[in-house]
């Protein structure tokens, strides 16, 4: 649904997005994440047209933002900044994108109901909340009914309800056949929405996976307590196994639970305490955008 | 021509049109005033006279600039360029779309002024007790205020995409209104070209030329060259450059 194909950007004096390629499938919920300053925000205004790219290109659907049809029936787009105009009410705001793609008014109504909105529709932008602002944001990405939402950090700003919501709202979407990609820098928030993530880092790919998969790649560890945690050491270390005390007192074992407890028990060491400490995607994450070490 | 519905109705979804529209009435009722209550009887009563005063709905003309850049400027101002552009992607058409709009709003707001134009000065000259003529010889301003603000207003599309910041563009365009035309004045006979003094002489709609003031036909043709070309510029640079991440 989207490509990016060897896409550079370069301003002045940064280089934001460096030879990226990846594609989203249809369908599904794709995550694009990345630290602060990583380009995808700079990778999604190219693929949305309001950037140029220095070298490379971007398209939805087969074809460049511009060269869409109807690109508010396409695509829905939810930005980073909230661009209003402060003295122009939420409605009217819909009013004049509707005109300009050619929706029916009758639709700004149905949308402003959608995102919860109906209350407050005729109020001054100006004085929306920034949960609001951000809603009626998603609002514009569904007046023309688009089966592509592009999202940039939407979460942004929104309360822990307000990202239920959105949570709630992007899976039904994609429950519904739609496609999504939405960028975020907030891991765990991913980890609950996305099918897979596509991961960024000074502009470069770092991962292209599944969330399952990036889970599972991450070092996951068993946490052990034991009387005899010396013993315990010595005898995980002979079975080949990697472990190493912590400042807890517990030990730290890179292997899976049954089989340090089955270890254990062929000892005849007591445990306190077995727990299998999930490896988590925002481990995974840190590892891969890790600054290389000097 | 939706794109073009959607520019009209950003346009009178602020205040902004009611603003530039009310403030033009108050300035029309002020100079007019000045101008009629400080002529003496004789020189009222003198064509002449009577036409240049009806000439003044030609103020529209600066308001049409104004308006005509702020119409590009405040998208860049408050952001709303990229929900504008997302919607009408292809960006010589959105410009397009702003630059008929333009011309369109421009129109009613001439229209409007030289009907207050007209309105104030009969009253005033119906108190002074003189006859206002109202015949081809004086009303021929009247068109010439509509075509001239119509120009104006495509030189400020074309001004307010060149620079797209609009406190910038404003300044701009008063410095060389107050400052710019009137240091030109003193290069000579050429001074006539400027922009601003082309635009008077569509207003003024003198059939002839002379020294200091183009004939209208000749000064339609100037001021839509200048039209042209900071159109032609404006679009280049937004044609080829990033929309700003968010408003300033
Ligand atoms: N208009 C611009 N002019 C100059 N540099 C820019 C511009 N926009 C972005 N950059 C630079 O490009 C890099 C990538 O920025 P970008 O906003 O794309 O990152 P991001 O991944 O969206 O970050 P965040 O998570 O903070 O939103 C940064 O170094 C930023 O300073
Ligand atoms: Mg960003």
């Amino acid at each position: 649904m989207i490509e990016v194909e060897h896409l550079t950007k370069r301003f002045r004096h940064a280089t934001a997005v460096d030879d990226l390629s990846f594609s989203v499938p249809r369908g599904r919920i794709t995550g694009f994440l990345g630290p602060n300053g990583a380009g995808k925000t700079t990778t999604l205004r190219v693929l949305l047209g309001l950037a140029l790219p220095t070298s490379g290109h971007a398209t939805l659907a087969g074809r460049r933002y511009r060269e869409l049809a109807a690109p508010l029936r396409t695509v829905g787009a939810v930005l980073e900044a909230s661009n209003y105009h402060p003295a122009r009410s939420g409605r009217s705001h819909l009013r004049v994108l509707a005109a300009a793609a050619g929706i029916p008014q009758a639709r700004v109504d149905q949308v402003l109901a959608e995102v919860e909105l109906s209350g407050a529709a005729k109020r001054k932008v100006g004085g929306y909340s920034l949960g609001m602002r951000q809603r009626l944001s998603v609002a514009a990405a569904l007046l023309g009914e688009p089966e592509l939402l592009v999202l940039d950090e939407p979460a942004n700003g929104l309360d822990p309800e307000g990202i239920r919501w959105l949570r709630n709202f992007l899976r039904s979407f994609a429950g519904r056949g739609g496609t999504v990609f939405v960028s975020s820098h907030v891991l765990g928030e991913m980890s609950q929405l996305a099918d897979e993530v596509v991961i960024i880092h000074r502009g470069k790919l770092v991962a292209h996976q599944s969330v399952a998969e990036l889970t599972l790649q991450a070092t996951g560890a068993t946490r052990v307590r034991s009387p005899r945690a010396e013993d315990l050491l010595a005898r995980l270390r002979a079975g080949g196994i990697d472990a190493e005390p912590t400042e807890a007192g517990t030990l730290a074992v890179h292997a899976p639970p049954e089989r340090v407890g089955d270890l254990a028990a062929e000892a005849g060491i007591p445990l306190h305490e077995l727990v299998a400490e999930k490896g988590s995607l925002e481990e995974a994450f840190l590892e891969l955008t890790a600054e290389p070490q000097p | 021509m939706n794109a073009l519905r959607a520019e009209l109705l950003k346009a009178v979804t602020t205040r902004l049109l009611l603003w530039f529209g009310l403030g033009l009435l108050a300035f029309l009722l002020l100079v007019l005033s000045i101008h009629i209550g400080s002529h003496d009887l004789l020189s009222l009563s003198q064509r002449s006279t009577q036409r240049s005063t009806l000439a003044f709905g030609g103020l529209a003309a600066i308001v049409a600039v104004l308006i005509g850049s702020l119409l590009v400027t405040a998208e860049y101002a408050h952001g709303t360029i990229n929900q504008s552009l997302l919607a009408v992607p292809v960006r010589e058409k959105l410009l397009t779309a702003k630059l008929a709009a333009a011309v369109l709003v421009v129109f009613a707001i001439a229209v409007l002024a030289d009907a207050a134009t007209l309105l104030i000065a009969e009253v005033w000259y119906h108190g002074r007790g003189v006859n206002l003529h109202l015949g081809s010889d004086t009303l021929a301003p009247f068109l010439g205020a509509v075509g001239g603000s119509m120009i104006a207003a495509g030189i400020g599309v074309g001004v307010g995409a060149l620079l797209r910041r609009q406190t910038g563009a404003i300044i701009a365009i008063l410095l060389w209104l107050l400052i710019g035309e009137g240091v030109i004045s003193a290069a000579g006979d050429s001074a006539r070209f400027a922009p601003g003094h082309a635009l008077g002489a569509v207003v003024a709609a003198h059939e002839v030329g002379a020294r200091d003031m183009l004939g209208v036909w000749a000064a339609v043709v100037v001021g839509l060259l200048y039209a042209a070309i900071f159109c032609t510029a404006g679009f280049l640079v937004v044609l080829n450059s990033d929309a700003p991440t968010s408003g300033d």
